[in-house]
């Protein structure tokens, strides 16, 4: 107990080292440099970041842009989820179908998300749906590739057994597929995710009038690098707070299958 | 001979589905013209746009051929020194505990930051040029290439550690001699998934600040709404990025000639 104590005690000090560290090298490399009239020193940034919370910037405040940006990923996130673990799991157990829908999303798969951003606007104008569009190909593809994987993983062995003791096709499913594939569903949830705030974030810059990928864009429209920078640590602990999430959820609910870290 | 011919009937299927989806697309543009071309062009456009791009710079000023080059290079030239870069900074702190202690909480600030959102800093400090794009992809493929490297090493087997130790390797030894070459398979996993996001971000970063380059390509063809640009455009993207992928894959083989662990 006391030894993981001072293991955990010495991890914190050098972890805390190395961000000041950082936090020193970037202050001393912008104040008084040529640098420093392009890039703001960190203790601006971070004022900015907390002050960021009360005063609105644009006509939002933080909070609010951050919720904008996650209720525009979370919606096409969820309808991804359920499609693209209905789907998987079918072309992963049913062969014809496999051979019938398997060659379109091999040929999605390719295209980075953000390749579609000029047809999406074509398709669906500025609007909000043609974000939801661009999060759902960010995720749609990865999520039924994972959940098919999973599903072709299964031990052909213990499915003949489990068949052979008479089992059901329902019961097969629910006691010997399910159990072998959570784990790779979750491995392509958590993926996901991290694409889909990847790619808010990339829609957002190209255009929208809020939102985190609004603050870089309109900071670098006026110049204002602040503003940027503080886009970016919304972006980073935000992106952090949801991977950080999913992987909770995912101990918690598959506790007999932990992947590593 | 049976296994085969199964197999064979599968292929067909595929081959017919995509067919009937080619069919389908034809006949809600050419055949009964229910969609515009500015909305979806036809089949038979875009094969004619993909051929007389090869040749004709119009309309935005570059043939397919430079587009994709100006790509590739910028694309390659983050990836390589992101690779080269990235390697050995996730062997250095997944074997050196003071090191990751102090590097780890820094990086997994940088890492949780989408490459894209890089890009409006890289442009106030070096411009809309090839190296503020290249800079952006560096970040973008080291992320990647550390995190596998580093989980790489953290894997070794401690058996085989102790074995070394048993038999007198000094740390340099245990490092060059076990670690490494047992990280092999998750460096190069590493190498890929860093080649993915690489590309992903090029074409974020040329749709957004670029004169030139597939990206760039699409991103002008959408303001005139030549879709069948776009769809060439994003064609070549998933190719390229397949092709690229498909080559490390092949390099993968070379190396790890032991097959994998």
């Amino acid at each position: 107990m006391s030894i993981s104590w001072i293991k955990n005690g010495r991890k914190f000090a050098y972890g805390t080292f190395g961000i000041l560290l950082f936090g020193t090298i970037w202050f001393f490399a912008t104040n008084g440099t040529n640098l420093g009239k392009i890039l703001p020193d960190p203790i601006t940034v971070l004022k900015k970041f907390f002050v960021s919370f009360a005063e609105p910037i644009g006509t939002k405040t933080m909070t609010l842009h951050i919720l904008t940006s996650l209720r525009r990923m979370l919606l096409p996130y969820l309808t991804a989820c359920v499609t693209g673990i209905v789907l998987g799991m079918v072309i992963g157990w049913y062969k014809p179908l496999e051979a019938i829908i398997k060659p379109y999303i091999e040929l999605i798969r390719p295209i980075p998300p953000i390749a579609w951003i000029p047809l999406s606007i074509a398709w669906f104008g500025f609007a909000e749906m043609s974000k939801y569009f661009l999060i759902f190909l960010a995720c749609f593809p990865t999520i039924t590739i994972n959940t098919y994987s999973g599903v072709r993983s299964v031990d052909e062995t213990i499915v003949r057994a489990a068949r052979m003791l008479g089992a059901k096709d329902r019961q097969l499913f629910a006691t010997v597929v399910m159990p072998s594939t959570v784990p790779y569903i979750f491995a392509g949830l958590q993926v996901a995710i991290g694409s889909s705030w990847a790619t808010i974030v990339a829609a957002e810059m190209i255009r929208s009038s809020e939102g985190v990928g609004w603050l870089i864009i309109s900071g670098q429209e006026t110049s204002n690098m602040s503003q940027v920078l503080v886009g970016i640590v919304a972006i980073a602990l935000t992106g952090l707070l949801l991977v950080s999430f999913m992987r909770l959820l995912e101990t918690k609910l598959c506790a007999w299958n932990e992947r590593g870290a | 001979m049976k296994k085969k011919s199964k197999w064979n009937k599968y292929m067909i299927l595929s081959i017919v589905s995509l067919l009937v989806g080619v069919f389908l697309w034809w006949l809600v543009t050419d055949g009964l013209s229910a969609v515009k071309s500015n909305i979806l062009p036809a089949p038979t456009t875009v094969v004619k746009t993909f051929i007389k791009k090869l040749y004709d710079p119009n309309p935005e000023g570059g043939t397919l051929f430079v587009h994709l080059l100006s790509s590739l290079k910028v694309a390659l030239s983050g990836y390589g020194l992101g690779i080269i870069l990235g390697i050995p900074l996730g062997i250095i702190m997944a074997w050196y505990s003071r090191i990751e202690m102090t590097v780890r909480p820094v990086f997994d600030l940088v890492r949780t930051v989408p490459g894209v959102a890089w890009i409006p800093v890289m442009v106030s400090l070096a411009g809309i040029g090839l190296l503020s794009k290249a800079l952006v992809i560096f970040i973008s493929a080291m992320v990647a290439t550390v995190i596998n490297t580093y989980s790489g090493i953290k894997q070794t087997k401690e058996v085989h550690l102790w074995v070394g130790q048993t038999f007198g390797a000094s740390d340099w030894e245990l490092l060059t001699q076990i670690a490494i070459p047992s990280a092999q398979p998750m460096i190069l996993t590493g190498c890929k998934i860093a080649l993915g996001s690489a590309w992903t971000t090029l074409v974020a970063a040329e749709l957004l600040a670029s004169t030139k380059g597939i990206g760039y390509m699409i991103q002008q063809a959408r303001g005139i709404y030549r879709m069948d640009i776009v769809i060439v455009g994003m064609v070549i993207i998933g190719l390229t990025g397949a092709a690229l992928t498909g080559l490390i894959s092949l390099i993968e083989k070379r190396i790890l000639k032991g097959g994998r662990y």
